[in-house]
């Protein structure tokens, strides 16, 4: 069936197909997928309802050594830039999540965290890397998506945000 | 036409019989999904520095540079 000399054409066909399997997920410059989560405080959020903020969406897990580190970062980003419609979000990706929650215990955190048990939100934003940070600007776009967390980043990711702000 | 539409729905099928279900491919654990795999029971040493240091000896002797985490000696080279 392949070897004649048509092959490449099925072959074309089959490769299309997964193709178009990929078509969703994050892009830069597109909406950001919508979902709505309830918080660690019981509250029910609607990413389409915060048009108007600048979402910063950061995929985390306790077994992850560089978003454990990230946290405090994620802190004071949140801190300094909530008052000028800046909101971090932050979305355990654990199937199994008392790990993450013993580990917010000890933080003292004033962001919204939510749990993604069934990891479907991680599949709809092609988490490719642990963690990865999405930013989201003031229309719902999609902006930035930082993958992995290293010294510095969070410069980069004030750098992003005051950019965002000024628009 | 006809002929090469039946030729990609037999492959289509082919490669669903392959045990790839063409609707639920996880060809591999997604980051997110390596709670199990990051646990610190599953690293083959329970000395972090040590195996570290060993690592970093071996991707220099045997010129296996990457994916251990072993980090370079500073020469510039590699």
């Amino acid at each position: 069936m392949l070897l004649n000399k048509y092959w490449h054409r099925s072959l074309s066909v089959v490769f299309a197909f997964f193709i178009s399997m990929n078509a969703y997920g994050v892009t830069i410059g597109k909406p950001a997928p919508d979902f709505t989560l309830k918080n660690m405080q019981g509250q029910n959020i609607n990413l389409t309802e915060q048009r108007g903020s600048i979402i910063l969406i950061n995929f985390w897990a306790s077994w992850c050594g560089p978003c454990r580190k990230e946290m405090p970062v994620l802190q004071t980003l949140q801190d300094k830039y909530q008052d000028l419609g800046v909101q971090v979000w932050g979305i355990n990706v654990e199937q199994e999540n008392q790990a993450g929650r013993d580990f917010l215990a000890n933080l003292d955190l004033s962001f919204s965290i939510f749990f993604d048990e069934t990891n479907k939100l991680s599949q709809t934003y092609q988490v490719e890397a642990m963690p990865t940070t999405v930013i989201v600007d003031r229309d719902g776009v999609v902006r930035y998506v930082f993958r992995g967390f290293k010294d510095g980043y969070g410069k980069k990711y004030a750098k992003a945000i005051k950019k965002l702000i000024r628009e | 036409m006809i002929k090469y539409t039946v030729k990609a729905a037999i492959l289509l099928a082919l490669i669903n019989l392959t045990g790839c279900s063409s609707l639920s491919i996880k060809p591999w654990v997604k980051p997110y999904e390596r709670q199990n795999l990051a646990d610190p029971i599953m690293s083959a040493s329970r000395h972090p520095i040590a195996s570290m240091h060993v690592a970093h000896v071996l991707d220099g002797r045997e010129a296996a540079r990457g994916a251990e985490g072993g980090e370079g000696g500073g020469c510039g080279c590699n």
